[in-house]
């Protein structure tokens, strides 16, 4: 009980820095945050904007006070659940836009995810049962491009070939599942690359281990030898890749999102962020960072129901 | 009659340019319903030995001769039949009973799992599994089913791993280093667990070991490896209380009870063994002879032999 308390507290402490971080770093990029309002409300207003519309603008979105108030009063609200600000472009709740947001980025994310761990752990155990012989050549050589390919680059060529010149698949789109499939392979790649590798070097490592060669010695078929001995003591450190790889797709989703116009968590960032809308900004991130760690959370209870040896308690 | 014969058994592992010689034409017989005592220096080839056996050693080994188990050539067997053999026939108690038992599984799936797909109901074979446990002096063995094996203690380890080993009445047992690494108490009870082994089952027994002692109690004949070889085989009263060879004289004034007087020197390296006898820098009686001829082992006084001294004077 006293790990739960601490771990939600660490959990707590993480968001608050990160949020803290975001809306100081975005309020150092030059340019009033007030102009850029105005900008957004009246098109064509661009270099004119008079004295008098800007301070009015200023006290309306409290711009004038010293930012951390203005961030203490952000927290605050986000706090007693009040909510997390408004959108200064849409001029809606940003908790409203992350609903309507938030299950595009989950499906892709899943998405992802499931291909990464299921492929990359089935290719990791084959390539250690064939260790050494030409299989298990190939595989490695094809995860070490897999992990050494930025995903954009992978996202970028996966369009030329598969929706340019095969045709089989749209270049961009949300939707269906052909629409998934593209961003879901480009995001999974570097993650199944990883997860690949770990599986293949815990699995040799694991099988060499002598519960291994006592399992063989009281007669057991190789199939069950894997499967019930070899299996869970190897995704101990498959499990923990999974969660750092966690991280990394969450982040991946920005870039990816952005190229595939896929209408995610991470394209509405990457729009704020040049629109410089601020609470949006910060209502991403904090939601971005929430889903890693909810992630790891998950994975850390994963891994004591793994090893009967850690207790947490 | 004899029930295991072993002809010339090599074993050698790849290490860089050359290879290690782990075992060298080893030849012996081991009699039906005897103890068979295999004793020797830290790393004079005994384990290697007891895995080559059932095939346990690891897929870099090469390793020649023949083992004819039961009128069966061992190593022409297919590997189902091979299967067949482990853990019903041949039975293995390995060197390290906590390296052993895998430490993510409870202890009742372990030693339940020796009865799977071997014609036995689940029950029953847990029934015939918690009854030899009894009889293994494992007190309340229901409970330490569903622990896991790293809440046991080293000698209730050891225990579990005979009651594996023992569920299928095997015609062989090899029992590898059962006292290494047990205090006194433990190893009292594993002498004792040993001799009611020995007495109740009748079976047939390879034992490994270091602990002279134990090999005084339980065998009836024994052999002596040095650096890979067999150097003296006799009856185990004959070895341990006249030796003929240098090297089981020495080991035997090195036991405590005989002034613990250590042998002097190191035991040659396997990669580049000397010419000659692989025991000649370390011993007392070499003469020019024994630096340039290999001595073969021969008949000598009942048992065998392995030195040149016993024929040159
Ligand atoms: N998998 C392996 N790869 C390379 N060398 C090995 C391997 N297994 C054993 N050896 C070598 O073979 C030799 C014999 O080892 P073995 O384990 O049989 O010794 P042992 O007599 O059982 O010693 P101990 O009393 O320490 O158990 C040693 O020199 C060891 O280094
Ligand atoms: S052959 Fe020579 S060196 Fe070797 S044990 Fe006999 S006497 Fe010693
Ligand atoms: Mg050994």
């Amino acid at each position: 009980m006293r790990y739960f308390l601490k771990r939600f507290g660490f959990m707590a402490l993480t968001v608050f820095a990160v949020c803290a971080l975001t809306f100081f770093l975005m309020n150092a990029i030059p340019g009033g945050t007030a102009e850029l309002i105005l900008k957004h409300t009246f098109v064509g207003l661009e270099e004119s904007a008079t004295e008098e519309q800007l301070n009015q603008i200023s006290s309306r979105y409290n711009l004038d006070d010293p930012l951390y108030i203005q961030f203490f009063r952000w927290v605050k609200a986000a706090v007693t659940g009040e909510g997390i600000g408004t959108s200064y472009v849409f001029r809606k709740p940003v908790l409203y836009l992350l609903a309507l947001r938030l299950p595009a980025t989950i499906q892709l994310a899943g998405a992802s995810m499931a291909i990464a761990v299921l492929a990359g752990v089935s290719l990791g155990i084959y390539s250690a049962l064939r260790e050494n012989r030409i299989s298990d050549h190939i595989l490695r050589v094809a995860t070490l491009f897999g992990v050494s390919m930025p995903c954009f680059w992978v996202a970028l060529l996966l369009i030329l070939v598969f929706s340019l010149k095969l045709k089989l698949v749209p270049v961009a789109g949300y939707g269906s599942l052909e629409n998934l499939f593209l961003p879901a392979a480009a995001l999974s790649l570097h993650s199944m690359a990883a997860v690949m590798r770990v599986t293949r070097t815990s699995m040799l490592e694991t099988l060499g281990q002598e519960y291994i060669r006592f399992a063989k010695a009281k007669g057991l078929p190789l199939r069950k030898i894997i499967s019930r001995h070899a299996l869970k003591n190897a995704m101990l450190p498959v499990v923990t890749v999974i969660g750092f790889q966690m991280g990394n797709l969450l982040g991946g989703t920005i870039v990816i999102e952005k190229i595939f116009a896929w209408p995610g968590i991470g394209s509405l960032l990457v729009d704020s962020i040049s629109a410089r809308d601020l609470p949006v900004v910060q209502g991403c991130v904090l939601a971005i960072v929430s889903m890693f760690l909810l992630v790891n959370f998950l994975v850390d209870m994963l891994y004591t129901h793994l090893d009967p040896r850690i207790r947490y308690g | 009659m004899n029930l295991l014969e072993i002809r010339e058994l090599s074993v050698e592992f790849p290490a860089g340019e050359g290879s290690v010689k782990a075992v060298s034409r080893v030849s012996f017989d081991i009699r039906e319903g005897e103890t068979f005592g295999i004793i020797g220096e830290s790393g004079s080839g005994k384990s290697v030995v007891g895995l080559a056996l059932l095939r346990l050693l690891p897929a870099n080994a090469r390793v020649s001769g023949n083992i004819c188990f039961a009128g069966k050539e061992l190593f022409f067997l297919k590997p189902s039949e091979l299967r067949k053999i482990r853990g019903k026939r041949i039975s293995l108690m390995p060197q390290n009973p906590a390296g052993a038992l895998n430490p993510a599984l409870k202890n009742g799936l372990q030693i339940g799992e020796v009865f799977e797909r071997r014609g036995i109901e689940k029950k029953e074979g847990m029934k015939k599994a918690l009854g030899l446990m009894k009889k293994l002096f494992l007190q309340d063995p229901e409970k330490l089913c569903g622990l896991y094996p790293n809440q046991l203690s080293g000698g209730m380890r050891q225990r579990l791993i005979a009651a594996m080993s023992l569920s299928f009445e095997p015609e062989l047992l090899i029992a590898d280093e059962p006292t290494k690494g047990l205090d006194p108490e433990a190893r009292a009870g594993a002498v004792e667990l040993f001799t009611k082994i020995k007495n109740e089952y009748g079976k047939t027994m390879l034992l490994i070991t270091h602990d002279l002692d134990l090999a005084h109690e339980v065998c009836d004949r024994i052999a002596v490896m040095y650096a890979g070889e067999i150097v003296e085989l006799d009856e185990a009263s004959k070895i341990l209380h006249s030796p003929g060879h240098p090297y089981t004289k020495g080991l035997i004034r090195a036991h405590p009870r005989n002034g613990l007087v250590p042998l002097s020197g190191q035991s040659p390296s396997r990669i580049k063994l000397p010419e000659g006898c692989f025991f000649h820098e370390r011993c007392r009686h070499a003469a020019v002879e024994c630096s340039r001829r290999h001595p073969e082992i021969q008949n000598h006084k009942g048992g065998r032999i392995r030195c040149h001294l016993q024929f040159l004077q």
